[in-house]
């Protein structure tokens, strides 16, 4: 009897915790698109369709990595595609002038961190709205683009090393250098954000500013750090981008910032601070690259593209606020069961 | 083979010649098409401080007295600061200097262009607004903006004394009729382009057909949905392949207009349909990134008797060493030098010497490959290497 009322709090613990994973939602979108495109599409799995949505997926996956840091710190960042552009026109320009390809890079991530630097003093110093300031930066971070280049994409910069940066080569198998890249990446800010007192300053930040600050974190900084953090990751795929296009042209990164923050969010971030993982930033890139290579292969007009993305955008929401509620019960009935035994 | 380096260091006047021989062909292919967009003296000019290139010294300044020194205020408005509108607002810097140093008339241009979604066309009606309320004297549109919208504030802004053209616009889209009415029921001075449907979709598509023998199945990536340039193409292009029996448009994709969406949009429709014998982007950029989505699938590109062909549109300077390099079969070249030579004499014979322009003026398109790539780039890059700066 104890062994059966045992196993049922177990199956009943384990049912609880997944409700309350952020990344429920996504998850559970997975599963229903990979059953659903194995019964209806079988060509889904044919040749290297799987790694190429993979690919695909690479360059929002990086950008909506650093875009979950910046969420789960309270704030968002609406300037990672054009600094993303920004950093691809630095790394090609580079190697245009001659520079070696790590130098080359090196300039990139360089404009990626100084772009975060400035989202973060206008935000923490200046004292403007996260979004204000991030839109500010894409206003700025795009016209020094559109002037640098006059409009002109940046061609003749590509070298062996760039292909192999950009996924134009694979590594080994079918696999490719950017995947290789977005792994490690998600794992170390993943590790970061659930094993290291930087992670955890975060989500504390991210929860309440005020509590925070007056737990002795430094919250300017810890926001600053979030935003560099978001530039480095855009300054990545930056470089990834341009390895993959061949090119750079003024508009790289336009919309780019739209797609990031939506698979944050449909991998479970919190546009209201202190909840997200990286994993879910992971699937949710994925997920949006999936629905689009469904609606390729099935043949649906593009009209239907924003539609679809946008059900999705609204299922994994339903998702996260389903998470919520459940959260939010277990936490009220934690608060009375102790407030009875103190009785 | 045409060296693109060679062509910047020959400097100015190589580039001038290059500049007028154009002007000279392609206004020669515009007389014979009927069509009254040459100004007097104009096609002839090649830069310099007057001389034989401006007309006959008498010629010359009576067309100088009729400037009288006068400054017009120009805005360009494209849909998006790329590098298609970059190439024609270079071509129409260096005709402005052309007659700036030929009959004194002196310019102010100012270029605004949507830095965000430049296919819904919101932007372009703000810009074109702050050019009427700041007193511009004519403004150059491009817009995926309504056409009612747009045709809207043209009224509100002729009445305010601007006047308006448009370029490498869709009007074909609204079918104007000029049968009763001058002016094809439009706001605007003229409308300077070429058709999308005949002169891009319909020429990409007989291509297809002749390098296939009438005999393939084919795969298009399109634009965003909903866009004019989009529809019209497809329509072009299709109405070609239906022509053919034997051919087939087994699959399309959304691409974006952007060359990553146009790799991903393509390796998409390889993974359905491996045996295509061609996939036709519906700009350069997308079929940029198809070419490397064959390249990633380990498939053949065309070679003249075998492989998968690519064919895109536009014309692009970038794009050329593709074509000579066989990444890339074809593409439509819609002529970006001669439309930015063609604005600039529509206007100046409207606004300077008052002549009646044609509501509609449609300029030479042509498909590239490799075997006319060298003149179609040297074209570009000489109108690239071109002293125009405004």
């Amino acid at each position: 009897m104890s062994d059966r009322h045992s196993g049922r709090m177990n199956g009943h613990a384990i049912v609880h915790r997944i409700l309350i994973d952020p990344t429920l939602g996504v998850l559970a979108l997975l599963v229903i698109f990979a059953v659903g495109a194995a019964i209806l599409l079988p060509v889904f799995y044919a040749g290297n369709n799987l790694l190429n949505l993979v690919g695909s997926s690479i360059t929002v996956m990086i950008l909506a990595i650093g875009v979950t840091v910046v969420l789960i710190s309270g704030g968002i960042d609406l300037s990672v595609g054009a600094v993303m552009a920004l950093s691809a026109g630095a790394a090609a320009t580079s190697m245009r002038l001659g520079l070696p390809v790590f130098a080359a890079f090196g300039a990139a991530i360089l404009v990626g961190i100084l772009a975060g630097v400035v989202n973060g003093l206008l935000v923490t110093r200046v004292g403007l709205p996260d979004f204000i300031a991030t839109l500010a930066t894409l206003g700025f971070a795009s016209g020094v683009l559109y002037i640098w280049t006059q409009g002109v994409p940046i061609i003749g910069y590509m070298t062996p090393e760039f292909r192999l940066v950009g996924g134009l080569q694979p590594v080994f198998g079918q696999v490719t250098l950017p995947m290789i890249i977005a792994l490690a990446l998600a794992l170390i800010v993943g590790w970061v954000l659930s094993s290291t007192s930087l992670g955890t300053r975060y989500f504390a930040v991210g929860s309440n500013p005020v509590a925070a600050r007056q737990s002795g974190i430094r919250v300017r900084w810890v926001k600053t750090q979030a935003y560099m953090l978001s530039g480095t990751c855009a300054a990545i795929a930056g470089i990834i981008l341009a390895g993959r296009n061949n090119n750079v042209p003024a508009d790289l990164g336009t919309g780019y910032e739209i797609q990031a923050i939506s698979a944050a969010i449909i991998g479970g971030a919190s546009l209201m601070g202190g909840r997200g993982r990286v994993l879910g930033a992971v699937l949710g890139a994925i997920t949006l690259a999936l629905a689009i290579n469904i609606i390729n292969l099935v043949g649906v007009p593009s009209s239907f593209q924003k539609i679809v993305i946008g059900a999705i955008l609204l299922l994994a929401v339903f998702a996260n606020f389903v998470s919520d509620r459940v959260r939010s019960a277990a936490l009220r009935r934690r608060a009375t069961h102790f407030s009875s035994n103190v009785a | 083979m045409f060296n693109r380096t060679t062509a910047t260091t020959e400097g100015r006047f190589g580039a001038w010649r290059r500049l007028s021989t154009a002007a000279v062909i392609g206004a020669a292919a515009i007389a014979l098409a009927g069509c009254t967009t040459v100004s007097p003296s104009v096609e002839g000019a090649s830069g310099g401080s007057g001389g034989s290139d401006c007309g006959s010294a008498e010629t010359q300044a009576a067309i100088t007295a009729a400037v009288a020194g006068r400054t017009i205020k120009i805005g360009y408005t494209p849909p998006i600061l790329s590098e298609f509108y970059t190439q024609v607002e270079k071509s129409a810097h260096n005709r402005m200097q052309q007659l700036e140093e030929c009959y004194g008339i002196k310019w102010e241009w100012s270029r605004q262009g949507a830095l965000n979604d430049a296919h819904s066309g919101v932007e372009a009606v703000g810009i074109v607004e702050n050019f009427i309320s700041n007193g511009f004297d004519a403004v150059f549109v491009c817009s995926a903006a309504p056409h009612a919208t747009m045709q809207e504030i043209y009224a509100q802004g002729s009445a305010e004394g601007v006047d308006f053209y448009q370029f490498n616009s869709t009007e074909e889209l609204e079918n104007p009729s000029q049968a009763d009415d001058p002016t094809g029921g439009l706001h605007t001075i003229s409308n300077i382009g070429y058709d999308d449907r005949w002169q891009s979709g319909y020429i990409a598509g007989q291509y297809l057909a002749k390098l296939l023998k009438g005999e393939g199945q084919i795969v298009q990536i399109l634009g965003p949905s909903g866009s004019d340039w989009t529809k019209l193409r497809q329509q072009g292009f299709e109405a070609a392949i239906a022509e053919f029996p034997g051919m087939q448009i087994v699959g399309s994709a959304d691409g974006g207009y952007v060359r990553d969406k146009g790799l991903t949009a393509a390796q998409d429709l390889l993974t359905k349909f491996p045996e295509i014998s061609a996939i036709y982007g519906e700009n350069e950029d997308m079929a940029l990134g198809a070419s490397q989505a064959i390249d990633l699938a380990g498939l053949k590109h065309w070679d003249g008797s075998e492989g998968i062909i690519t064919i895109g549109a536009d014309g692009l300077i970038s794009g050329m060493d593709s074509i000579r390099e066989g990444q890339l079969t074809a593409t439509v070249d819609v002529n970006s030098v001669q439309m930015g030579i063609t604005m600039i004499d529509t206007l100046f014979q409207h606004e300077v010497l008052g002549m009646s322009v044609a509501q509609f003026i449609r300029i030479p398109t042509t498909v590239v490959d490799k075997a006319n790539v060298d003149w179609a780039e040297g074209l570009i890059a000489d109108a690239m290497a071109g002293p125009g700066s405004y």
